[in-house]
C-alpha cells in the first residue's frame, strides 16, 4: 500500500444532495472522513441522518460527488463491502435464520469475516447458537449482528443507533469493546446515535446535521475546549452578563453563563468552570445560541 | 461460485417447509397409503389391459400380468410407480410460485434486505440466487424424495409379494425406473426454460411490489388480457401466457399424436423416455417464440437487478 492510498480520506463528498420530490433531505454536504476517526453524526429526526449514511453505503442514488475508499457507492456497493460494514436499522437480521446460520453465510459470503472472533465474542453473552433470530430479545439480536460485525476486518464501520432498545450495561459494554477491542488507527468508525452522552468520550470527531445541512464539522478536542460554563460566584453577574454569554440561567440561587471562545483563565474569575456536555454544545449550535 | 452456492443455500434454507417438508410429507402420505391399502387385501394395482378375474392378491396380479404380457410389465409398473408419486407434484407448482413471489418482497418487508446489503454480495447474484433455487435446484429436490418414495413401494410390494407368492423381480424394473426419472428431469428443464418469462415476471412483481405482490403478479395479465380483448378484440397475451406455461407441447408432439402407435404402456414409455425429449428439443430450439420467450425472462431479471439495487 502507497503513501498516497493512506493519506486518502475514507469519504470524500462534495456537494452530496438528494432530494426525494420536491422535498431535500440532504441539501449539498461538503465533508471529507480521514482514517482513524470515531465520527458521531448528531442531528434531530429527519435531520438528514441515514439519508448521508444510506448514500456513504451505497443504498440509494445521489447527487453530487461521492467517494467511499476511493469507490462511487452507489455503482460499486458489492466491492465497497469487503472493507465497509454496517448496522443500518435495529433488528435487520433475517428472523428465520438461526444464530449459526448467520454466522455460516457471513464466513461463506465474506472474506474478511473471522469466525473465531465472533464465536469469542458471542461466549460473552446469553445467545443460544441454534435459536432463530426471531426468538431472541430484541438486546440479543443486537448482540449477534455486533458480534458479526465487529469480527470483519473492515476500514469504515457505520453504525446508526446500534444500541437502541438495549440495557445501560450492555451499551456501556458495547462501547467499551468497540474502542479497546476493535477501534484502532487503520480503521473509522461512524456512529449517530441519541444518546449522545454515552458516546462524547469515546469520539474524536463530531458533525452536526440540521435540516439536511452539516452545520458544524469539528473535532472534538478542539470543540469542547471553545464551550465553558460558568458558575458565576455571588456578586460577579454583571461582570458575567458583560462577556456575553450566549446562554444564562439560574441553578440553585446561582447564576449559570455558557461561553462560547473565551479564553478560560478570564472565565476563571467569575466562578467555577467546566466543559460543556456534547448534548449542551449540539442543543446550543442548534437553538442558534452558538452561532 | 463460493458465494453464488452460499446464497443458493440460504434460500434452500429460508424455504425449507416449501422445498423439503411439503414433498417428503406428501411422499411419505403416498407411502402409508400405498402400505395401507397393500396391508388390506393386497390388490390394489390395477394396470390396463390386464384380466384381473381369479386374483386373490398382488402376487397373483403379478404372476398373471407377467403370464400374459410380459413385454408390457416392466413398463407397466414403472408407470404405476409414477402415478403414485403424483400426489407429490401437485405441491410444486405453488411452492415455486409463491418462493418467487416472497423471494424479493420479505426482505424488503421485514429490512433484512439491510444486512444482506451489507454484505459484499452483488444484487445480481442475489436475483439470480433467488430465481435458480425454485426453478431450478427445487424441482430435483422433489425428483430426489420422489425416487426415494419410489424405491420405498418398490421394496414394500417386494415384501408383500414375497409372503404371497409371486414374481418379485418383476417390481424392480430398474431400467425403465431409471430412463423414467432422467427423463423427468430433463423434461422438467425444457418445461422450465419454456416456462422462464412467466417465472421472471413474478420475481419481477417480487422486487417492484410495495403491498399485495400476489394481485399484482396475477391481477396485471388478467387485467392486460381482458383490454386486449376489449379494444383490439385479439387474445394474443393469453395465447402467449398458455404456449409458455404448456401450450407449446401440443405442438412440439404433434406427431407423436398424429403418428404415434400406442398399445400398452410399454409403447407409451418408450415414448415418454426417448421420443418426447428430441422432439421437445427440436422443436423448442428451432422455435421463434421459444427464444423470444427467453429473451422477455432476460428483460424482467434485468428489471428485478435494477430494482434490488435501487431498494432499502
Amino acid at each position: 500500500m502507497t503513501d498516497n492510498v493512506i493519506e486518502a480520506p475514507v469519504i470524500e463528498a462534495k456537494g452530496l444532495a438528494k432530494h426525494f420530490g420536491d422535498f431535500a433531505a440532504l441539501r449539498g454536504a461538503t465533508f471529507s472522513v480521514p482514517l482513524g476517526r470515531i465520527v458521531g453524526v448528531i442531528g434531530a429526526n429527519g435531520a438528514g441522518k441515514t439519508t448521508m449514511l444510506n448514500a456513504v453505503l451505497g443504498l440509494s442514488s445521489y447527487e453530487g460527488e461521492l467517494k467511499v475508499l476511493g469507490l462511487d457507492p452507489s455503482k460499486q456497493r458489492d466491492a465497497l463491502m469487503k472493507d465497509v460494514c454496517f448496522i443500518a436499522d435495529v433488528a435487520t437480521l433475517p428472523k428465520w435464520m438461526k444464530v449459526f446460520e448467520v454466522l455460516d453465510y457471513v464466513e461463506a459470503v465474506h472474506p474478511k469475516f473471522d469466525r473465531s472472533k465472533a464465536m469469542d465474542f458471542l461466549s460473552r453473552t446469553q445467545v443460544p447458537l441454534d435459536r432463530k433470530v426471531r426468538a431472541l430479545s430484541k438486546g440479543m439480536t443486537v448482540q449477534v449482528h455486533l458480534a458479526v460485525v465487529m469480527s470483519i476486518d473492515a476500514k469504515l464501520l457505520v453504525l446508526d443507533e446500534p444500541t437502541l432498545g438495549l440495557d445501560i450495561i450492555f451499551r456501556k459494554q458495547f462501547y467499551q469493546s468497540l474502542l479497546e477491542e476493535y477501534f484502532d488507527e487503520d480503521r473509522t468508525v461512524i456512529i449517530t446515535t441519541h444518546q449522545v452522552e454515552e458516546v462524547e468520550h469515546i469520539l474524536t470527531d463530531v458533525m452536526f446535521l440540521k435540516d439536511g445541512e452539516i452545520v458544524l464539522e469539528a473535532d472534538m478536542d478542539a470543540l469542547t475546549q471553545q464551550f465553558i460554563e460558568v458558575m458565576v460566584a455571588p456578586g460577579k453577574e454583571e461582570e458575567a452578563l458583560a462577556l456575553k454569554p450566549i446562554k444564562q440561567s439560574t441553578t440553585f440561587g446561582r447564576a449559570t453563563c455558557v461561553y462560547k471562545n473565551i479564553d478560560r483563565e478570564t472565565l476563571a474569575t467569575l466562578g467555577e468552570t467546566r466543559r460543556l456536555g456534547l448534548a449542551d454544545i449540539f442543543v446550543a449550535t442548534m437553538t442558534g445560541e452558538g452561532q | 461460485m463460493k458465494t453464488f452456492v452460499a446464497l443458493v443455500k440460504r434460500e434452500f434454507l429460508d424455504g425449507k417447509n416449501g422445498y423439503f417438508r411439503t414433498p417428503l410429507i406428501l411422499a411419505g402420505l403416498t407411502v402409508a397409503m400405498v402400505v395401507l391399502s397393500v396391508a388390506g387385501f393386497g390388490t390394489v394395482i390395477h394396470i390396463e389391459d390386464i384380466q384381473l378375474d381369479d386374483v386373490h392378491n398382488l402376487g397373483d396380479v403379478l404372476t398373471r400380468a407377467v403370464a400374459q404380457k410380459p413385454e408390457h410389465v416392466p413398463a407397466g409398473i414403472a408407470l404405476a410407480y409414477w402415478g403414485m408419486s403424483t400426489m407429490t407434484w401437485i405441491a410444486f407448482p405453488f411452492v415455486v410460485f409463491f418462493s418467487l413471489l416472497s423471494s424479493l418482497y420479505e426482505e424488503r418487508r421485514d429490512r433484512s434486505i439491510l444486512f444482506w446489503k451489507s454484505m459484499p454480495v452483488a444484487d445480481w447474484q442475489e436475483v439470480l440466487a433467488k430465481l435458480v433455487m425454485p426453478v431450478f435446484v427445487a424441482p430435483f429436490i422433489f425428483l430426489g424424495i420422489v425416487i426415494a418414495a419410489q424405491l420405498a413401494i418398490a421394496l414394500l410390494l417386494s415384501l408383500v409379494v414375497m409372503f404371497q407368492g409371486g414374481p418379485v423381480l418383476a417390481l424392480w424394473p430398474l431400467g425403465f425406473m431409471f430412463k423414467g426419472w432422467f427423463s423427468m428431469g430433463f423434461q422438467y428443464l425444457i418445461m422450465a426454460l419454456w416456462a422462464l418469462p412467466l417465472f421472471a415476471w413474478v420475481l419481477l412483481v417480487s422486487a417492484y411490489a410495495n403491498r399485495m405482490p400476489f394481485l399484482w403478479a396475477v391481477l396485471t395479465p388478467i387485467v392486460l388480457i381482458v383490454g386486449e380483448d376489449l379494444v383490439l378484440g385479439t387474445h394474443r397475451l393469453a395465447g402467449w401466457i398458455g404456449e409458455h406455461m404448456a401450450g407449446w407441447q401440443r405442438d412440439a408432439y404433434h406427431d407423436i399424436s398424429v403418428n404415434g402407435h400406442i398399445e400398452g404402456p410399454r409403447d407409451l414409455y418408450q415414448i415418454a423416455i426417448g421420443h418426447l425429449q428430441w422432439d421437445a428439443i427440436s422443436y423448442s430450439f428451432t422455435s421463434l417464440h421459444f427464444w423470444l420467450g427467453l429473451v422477455v425472462a432476460a428483460g424482467f431479471i434485468w428489471g428485478a437487478i435494477e430494482l434490488r439495487k435501487r431498494a432499502v
